[in-house]
């Protein structure tokens, strides 16, 4: 009897391991399967995976693995909440009209053109073989259904083009209209787009064509607008316009997309691309170990601790992308309301210090908060430097009442702004402030920051390419102008420069802004990171890029040595 | 026995009721909420509270909890707020690797301690039990992630036996075989901690058990020692060992998601980390649930061990 009991127990929980792992086995299921030669150690995909459509089959595979560290959230393509993670994936299996490369120009993609003779009206003419991966054209009914979904009130949606007409202030459609006034279709391949007023062809190129994916009509014809976001098609979005396709999304784990066989464009040369999520201390380690072939901007960042390392890997290509979206401090301007106290703070702080130290040379100081390679950055102002003794002076003439403590917003999360800001209140500690610093994830402080419960805090803001995006902050009327500055000179020159459409002008706009914020300086940037793109010595064509990796990602190739 | 599990089950649902409404609210009160994340100047506010409006934030917290349990009631756990989909799917696709990796630790850990902590206290006091005792001692001391990194290291980069992270080679067939050569690395780093902590409790109680009159009659019957041992002794002693088994399986799922991180293990521990950032409410709250319910559960699958172990313990 007892015997027979410790059976039973033994056989259950025999029996439980096995179900659960083959609970665990699942979700491979849509994966393609092949004959896995998956030798012990070297799980290079490449190796491991197989069975292609082409008929050259008898070739082994051409897969490429990216390294990432934040999973993807969606593959809602009109939707990608501000996720750079998603916006990665994305990119992969989703064309744009327009692509823009890592020195600011615009290249045709599935536009041939986007032309305009009054900087209000653009004629966009399609890429006339332009066609989705199921084979079916590529038309301007898709984009005239894209547009009128996705700017629908119902839908939830990234796409900022409040500039358009027959948008309103949010850029949505007026309740009660379901066609965009303001686009017009000349035939299959041509369409208009009328902007409210004239504006700067680059602020049209970047937001609407760079940034606009579109959804398949003859998928997601008759699907009410207010039940789109949960179909089934954005959990598996199979019908899409891209030099690959959707072939699996594991949140967390990896997403996998295989060669567009129908693609419009000379066809990839890869099999298939793997975004792997892995933590950010085990993209050096993989690289090595051949488990990923680069890493990827902005979301798969190889910490600079690992730079020496990456350097002296024998089959990695290493070098350091351009300047990127600055680590920010922003002022609460209403408690330290003195211009004074702000720049006795900016001289106090020892920022070469981060860049040489910390960041190892692999970054530089900026002030402003445009990174230094943007067209309009203001090359002629003279940055605040490392004068304690300036410092002491300007506080002592502004009057500041010693005992005041600064409450510091520190989000947790990325490592190297933590130790970054840990030298800052060091910093500041020395010039004679106290300081309390607060340390919260990110949805904590932002909730903070709104309520005005803070008086400094650090965190990256996006990366643009349009000036206007990065000056909006400090409009006074700006409901999300969460720093509080105010001063109507600025005012001016923040709608000044928006509208602007010479550029030579604009330069001079947002010259003098910049004059005028580094002044009052509302917020002060600490420092701008050179990030590491490592690419294995396989891989030809790609590698991880700020702006535009993905743009001639068909060209890509794994080349035997 | 039937009867008394069925009662259990029974009382368990006024309590996870309970244990959703406690969530609820200490979610509610969590600072930060799903769309104010996006802090960025150049989205305007009407979309942010067209957003709210969307997914029902507008309303009353009752109201909310009111519309969640009655979904519930349907058998519909809602929709994520971050990648709109079914929250159900979301777990499906999570628990079972959570689970394989919990157990497969806890058995793997459990075969590992229980005879190394018989012989610390059958040996109590010699070269042995010191040595035992300074291996669990590291056992406990070795945080999860230094042990995965190292192993990582060791393992996957030096000798290049076994993979850095992942549940299945990517773009191979996966298979039961490709999970389990996946699954040794994080196991051993969650067994590593159970195995150092359970070598003291089980070597604990069986000296305990050791003084007892009866297994001196059994030896003086002639019983051969290894049965003393095996048999009398262990049966004995492992009611309270049962007990911190069963409370182990809890703190594992909850345990497993520094590991399930360092590993790129895809379970819900990963999933509960992203859902807090990003404040995924309806996610959040089926997690909660989930975990109560595995609580619960493994409260009631240990009470049903105890009469394995010992049938003199009776339920009615």
């Amino acid at each position: 009897m007892k015997t027979k009991r410790h059976v039973i127990v033994t056989t259950v929980l025999a029996a439980m391991l096995a179900v659960l792992a083959a609970c665990g086995n699942n979700h491979n299921g849509s994966a393609p399967s092949g004959d896995s030669q998956a030798s012990a150690g070297s799980s290079q995909p490449a190796a491991a995976a197989s069975g292609s459509a082409t008929s050259a089959a008898a070739a082994k595979p051409k897969a490429v693995t990216i390294g990432i560290v934040n999973s993807p959230i969606s593959l809602n393509q009109i939707n990608d909440q501000g996720d750079s993670a998603s916006k990665t994936v994305q990119a992969l299996i989703n064309d744009s009209l327009l692509d823009i490369n890592d020195s600011f120009e615009f290249l045709p993609k599935l536009a041939d053109s986007v032309e305009t003779k009054d900087n209000q009206t653009y004629v966009v003419k399609l890429n006339a073989q332009a066609k989705w991966n199921d084979g079916q054209p590529f038309t301007t009914s898709d984009v005239r259904f894209t547009l009128n979904t996705a700017l629908s009130p119902k839908v939830e949606s990234s796409f900022r083009l409040n500039f358009i007409e027959g948008t309103d202030d949010a850029g949505k459609l007026p309740e009660g209209q379901s066609e965009l006034s303001g686009l017009k279709i000349i035939d299959e391949r041509t369409f208009e787009v009328k902007t409210k007023k004239p504006i700067d062809p680059n602020i049209f190129k970047e937001t609407f064509a760079t940034k606009v994916y579109f959804l398949p009509e003859h998928v997601l014809k008759g699907v009410p607008p207010e039940q789109l976001a949960t179909n089934a098609y954005f959990q598996k979005p199979e019908v899409t316009i891209g030099p690959f396709k959707y072939a699996n999304f594991l949140k967390d784990q990896y997403t996998e997309v295989v060669r567009n066989e129908n693609y419009y464009r000379p066809i990839a040369k890869l099999d298939r691309i793997f975004v792997k999520v892995l933590p950010a201390a085990n993209l050096a380690a993989q690289l090595q170990s051949g488990d990923i072939q680069m890493n990827s901007l902005p979301v798969g960042l190889i910490p600079i601790t690992d730079y020496e390392k990456v350097k002296a890997l024998p089959d990695v290509n290493v070098d350091s992308s351009g300047p990127s979206e600055p680590a920010e401090i922003f002022f609460n301007n209403k408690t330290v309301s003195d211009a004074k106290v702000r720049q006795a703070i900016a001289y106090a702080l020892n920022r070469e210090l981060i860049v040489k130290q910390l960041l190892k040379g692999q970054g530089e100081v900026i002030d402003g908060s445009m990174p230094s390679d943007n067209p309009y950055y203001n090359k002629n102002i003279k940055r605040y430097s490392y004068d304690p003794d300036k410092s002491k002076a300007l506080l002592e003439e502004s009057g500041w009442d010693a005992n005041k403590t600064l409450r510091f917003l520190v989000p947790s999360g990325n490592k190297i702004r933590e130790q970054a800001a840990d030298i800052l209140v060091q910093n500041l500690r020395d010039a004679g402030f106290k300081i309390d610093v607060q340390k919260y994830d990110f949805g904590t402080l932002v909730q903070k920051v709104l309520k005005a419960d803070y008086d400094l805090t650090i965190f990256n803001r996006d990366y643009y390419i349009e000036p206007s995006n990065y000056f909006s902050l400090f409009q006074s009327d700006n409901a999300n102008n969460f720093i509080f500055y105010r001063n109507p000179k600025a005012d001016e020159l923040i709608v000044q420069g928006a509208s602007e459409t010479d550029s030579a002008k604009r330069r001079q706009i947002y010259d003098a802004l910049q004059q005028i914020l580094h002044d009052d300086l509302p917020t002060l940037s600490v420092y701008s990171e050179k990030r590491i793109q490592a690419v294995s010595k396989n891989v030809s064509v790609g590698k991880p890029l700020n702006l535009g990796m993905f743009n001639r990602v068909n060209e890509w190739d794994l080349i035997s040595r | 026995m039937l009867s008394y599990i069925a009662r259990r089950l029974l009382i368990s649902l006024p309590v996870l009721l309970g244990i959703t409404v406690i969530n609820f609210i200490l979610m509610k009160l969590a600072p930060g909420n799903p769309v104010d994340m996006l802090i960025d100047p150049n989205t305007p506010p009407e979309l942010l509270q067209a957003k709210k409006a969307m997914l029902g934030l507008n309303s009353p917290p009752a109201v909310q909890y009111g519309k969640w349990l009655l979904g519930l009631l349907h058998g519909h756990l809602g929709y994520s707020f971050s990648s709109y989909a079914p929250v159900a799917d979301l777990i499906a696709q999570r628990i079972g690797p959570t689970l394989l990796l919990a157990f497969a630790s806890l058995f793997g850990g459990m075969l590992i301690a229980l005879p190394l902590g018989i012989a610390g206290a059958v040996r109590r006091n010699t070269a042995l039990d010191h040595a035992l005792t300074g291996l669990s001692f590291v056992g406990i001391s070795l945080p999860p992630f230094f042990l995965g990194l190292g192993l990582i290291y060791w393992f996957s980069l030096k000798t290049k036996l076994l993979p850095t992270g992942g549940m299945h080679t990517l773009g191979g067939e996966g298979g039961l075989g490709d999970a389990l050569y996946h699954l040794v690395l994080p196991a051993s780093v969650l067994a590593a901690a159970i195995v150092g902590k359970k070598i003291r409790y089980i070597r604990a109680s069986m000296l305990d058990v050791l003084e007892k009159e009866y297994l001196r009659t059994a030896r003086a019957k002639g019983v051969r020692e290894s049965l003393v041992i095996g048999k009398h002794a262990l049966r004995n002693a492992l009611l309270p060992i049962l007990t911190v088994f069963g409370a182990e399986i809890p703190v594992l799922l909850g345990g497993s998601i520094l590991v399930e991180q360092i590993f790129q293990w895809p379970g819900i521990g990963q999933l509960a980390l992203q859902s807090i950032l990003s404040r995924d409410y309806p996610t959040l709250m089926a997690l909660n649930l989930v975990a109560a319910i595995v609580v619960l559960a493994s409260n009631l699958l240990t009470d049903a061990l105890y009469t394995m172990a010992d049938p003199r313990i009776q339920y009615r």
